[in-house]
């Protein structure tokens, strides 16, 4: 039986949220870590966007730093893997451990957590760096050096 | 007589332990003895009502009187201990050694406790020394050094009687057998009740010897009385020192047999420290963690210093990979890194052009990030040139160009210009400044970095002298200098081995508390305690020149370079909060303090201080 549809609603577009990606990356741009991995099962639309713009996680990594990033680092951070793996490798363990210990208030973070982040990151490049010929310590490919900030912290 | 509440405690142990029933109810206090304590349940309830301080006729004791046996009450104490005794020794002897105690004994008289222990203990006491058991049974008196080398008396506790002409029998004969020398172990671990005796860093108290003129040359001389100062904490007051079994004594015993086995080989008593350290391993294995690797560590490292096995040759790449695992499991090398990366950063400030000599490159982790924070300088980055330098490569491979690649691709990736040279020697003290080829001050700013090789160059004289004379000639802006904060460079051996067992065990409580239960143990995990018991092995087998790990204190490094002619920089609070946020990042991180020693940072495992880094520049001269 077919309803009688008054005619304003039929005029009406519907939105979708996936016909308009600037909108949809604006609001993804103001999730949180876990958020946006989530957002990223949604659909191929969305886990395409998350895997490939790094801007958002950008946005995710320095949301809360109080000063604002100096333009050289954009091209430093994506030449050393990108801001998706800073955040995945460096800032979201940090964060989480500095939080935990009580040093980070509110998830906001100074220079120096930033720096910490970076300069972490930065040494996982290099561990991953092959040797010419040089044998990589145990034979295994993945950084060890943070290896440590995956370990469950003593509660 | 008062005994003592403790020594009916374990007699009632003891007792318990034989008898498969407690010996006595609560303890009560009658004007000659009291007796057990609530350890003892099982007989408590029934025999709380013979509390009176009625004694049986002859001054039996009345709750052993129950079991069936017949101890006077004044002899309680007396036969508390030898009971003790007895059991230790039955514990430690071989099993054939007691066998005929069981068929070839003959007892008269059972029910008299304290004959039939005596007898027992002087069936064991065979030797052919002349030790009169009830000389060593009876009032004893412990108030001498804990280090009785007695191998022929069967006792195993410590027995001290006055007699020195006893002890110099003990000490002549000298059987190879492996389980009556445990006497030489302090095995009394006596617990007063108003004294703690932890491990050694209790305040030492002094020993009293009671030896007369004999001097018995296995007994502490008043050259190293500290040595023994912890020690002393097992020696009982004129009170009857009584021993508590229990697991935490065999912890106790295993430090005391590890300072006894270091005091031997100092004496040059090789031996009786062979022996010690064999028991040394047996105790070990009652132990768990930190403290049975360390006791393995430094049992193994006296075995090659008693039968002077020479040390495994320095195999560089090998002991990289050592440190490698070292530098994840544990902070102590990325604090080094971090800290004088900061002091090196704030140093080179205004500079267009930096110069770092790196004294030890071995894989070059202390750069990247040091590269990556150049690179974001506000001004961007200067132009940074790296020295490596290294010992040679046993395949001749080149390692130190390898890591030069390797920092020559990260800094292409972030922008930086990079220049990089090697240099092989065997040690500092061969470079010559010119060498290095240091381009004017105006040019280049340069900084000096060591992390842990300064104190290398101690096993040499005049090597250090000339490696700080060579630094002078570069005029650097900066000199950072990371060094262990123990002193393992002291001139008597027994000190030496003090210290760094303190060191040490400090350093391996901090490795176990980072990876809390975690079975099976990282792989990081082990090469790290590898890595540390090659110090270990260097700082206690090895003597002259192979001894390179001489370790000093930050204040002895403090005025050596101030008498070379360098001031201290202070290291700033960005380094000092740097710092800290890097140790909450570690799992076990509460356990780990940075501390701030008038501008040097330390940091140590709970109050104990392990690293310390420092950075000085040239000091100011009036032209």
């Amino acid at each position: 039986m077919q309803r009688s549809i008054p005619e304003n609603q039929e005029k009406k577009p519907k939105f979708l949220i996936n016909e308009h990606v600037d909108i949809l990356i604006e609001i993804l741009k103001r999730l949180d870590g876990p958020s946006l991995g989530v957002a990223a099962c949604v659909c191929r639309l969305w886990c395409t966007i998350t895997s490939n713009d790094d801007s958002l996680w950008e946005h995710l990594c320095f949301r809360h730093v109080s000063n604002p990033s100096p333009p050289s680092l954009r091209p430093i951070v994506i030449a050393l893997g990108g801001y998706k793996r800073l955040y995945m490798v460096s800032v979201r363990p940090v964060l989480s451990r500095l939080g935990d210990s009580g040093l980070v208030r509110k998830r906001v973070w100074t220079r120096q957590e930033m720096q910490l982040s970076l300069s972490l990151f930065c040494i996982d490049y290099y561990e991953r760096l092959g040797g010419n010929g040089s044998e990589r310590l145990g034979g295994d490919a993945s950084a060890s050096s943070l290896m440590f900030l995956c370990n469950p912290v003593n509660v | 007589m008062m005994l003592g509440l403790r020594t009916s405690c374990t007699l009632s142990v003891s007792m318990k332990r034989d008898h498969q029933e407690s010996c006595g109810g609560s303890g009560y206090s009658g004007s000659s003895g009291s007796v057990g304590n609530g350890e003892c349940s099982s007989m408590s309830t029934g025999k709380a009502k013979m509390w009176d301080d009625e004694q049986d006729a002859g001054g039996m004791d009345e709750l052993l009187a129950v079991l069936g046996y017949k101890v006077r009450s004044s002899d309680m104490a007396d036969v508390a201990q030898k009971l003790e005794q007895l059991d230790m020794f039955m514990g430690t002897a071989r099993e054939d050694g007691i066998s005929h105690l069981a068929s070839d004994t003959v007892h008269y008289n059972p029910s008299d406790l304290s004959g039939w222990v005596q007898s027992m203990l002087s069936e064991l006491n065979y030797s052919p020394t002349n030790l009169d058991p009830s000389g060593l049974l009876g009032n004893q008196q412990i108030d001498g050094p804990v280090l009785a080398p007695a191998e022929s008396s069967t006792i195993p506790s410590i027995d001290f009687s006055n007699s020195s002409q006893q002890i110099e029998n003990q000490s002549g004969v000298y059987h190879d057998d492996s389980e009556y020398d445990l006497r030489a172990i302090p095995g009394v671990a006596a617990y007063p009740p108003n004294e703690t005796t932890s491990d050694e860093e209790n305040s030492p108290k002094r020993l009293k010897t009671s030896f007369g003129s004999n001097s018995v040359p296995f007994f502490a001389s008043n050259s190293s009385p500290s040595a023994l100062g912890e020690l002393a904490t097992i020696v009982a007051e004129p009170t009857r020192p009584v021993v508590l079994v229990d697991s935490q004594e065999t912890g106790v015993r295993l430090v005391h047999t590890l300072l006894a086995c270091a005091e031997a080989v100092q004496q040059d008593n090789l031996k009786i420290a062979d022996t010690l350290v064999k028991h040394v391993g047996l105790l070990a294995l009652s132990q768990a963690g930190a403290m049975r690797k360390v006791a393995t560590y430094f049992a193994q490292a006296l075995i090659s210093r008693i039968y002077r096995c020479p040390q495994d040759g320095f195999d560089s790449s090998y002991s990289d990979i050592l440190q490698m695992h070292f530098y994840e499991s544990c902070p102590y090398l990325k604090f080094a890194h971090f800290t004088a990366n900061q002091a090196i950063l704030e140093a080179f400030a205004t500079a267009n052009r930096v110069h770092v000599i790196d004294f030890g490159l071995k894989q070059g982790m202390q750069w990247p990030a040091l590269m990556q924070a150049l690179a974001l300088r506000p001004g961007g980055p200067p132009a940074f040139r790296l020295t490596g330098i290294g010992p040679p490569q046993p395949n001749n491979t080149d390692a130190l160009q390898q890591v030069g690649w390797k920092l020559a691709q990260l800094a292409e990736t972030i922008g930086v210009e990079f220049e990089f040279r090697g240099f092989v020697c065997n040690s500092l003290a061969d470079l010559e400044p010119s060498m290095l080829e240091i381009r004017p001050e105006e040019v280049e700013s340069v900084a000096v970095n060591s992390v842990f090789e300064l104190h290398r160059l101690l096993a040499r004289p005049g090597a250090i002298e000339k490696v700080l004379n060579s630094i002078k000639a570069i005029r650097p802006k900066i000199v950072t200098i990371v060094e262990q904060e123990a002193n393992h460079n002291g001139p008597v051996f027994f000190d030496r081995f003090t210290e760094a067992l303190h060191y040490y065990s400090n350093l391996f409580d901090s490795l176990e508390g980072s990876s809390p239960g975690l079975t099976p143990p990282s792989q990081d995990l082990m090469m790290s305690e590898m890595y540390l018991g090659r110090q270990i092995c260097n700082v206690v087998a090895c003597e002259g020149p192979d001894r390179v790990e001489r370790h000093e204190m930050l204040n002895q490094w403090k005025s050596r370079m101030g008498s070379a002619g360098f001031d201290p920089v202070h290291l700033g609070s960005n380094a000092f909060k740097q710092a800290s946020m890097l140790l909450a990042l570690f799992a076990g991180g509460d356990g780990y303090r940075v501390e701030e020693n008038n501008g040097c940072l330390m940091l140590g495992w709970h109050t104990r201080p392990l690293i310390a880094t420092s950075a000085w520049q040239m000091a100011a001269v009036e032209s």
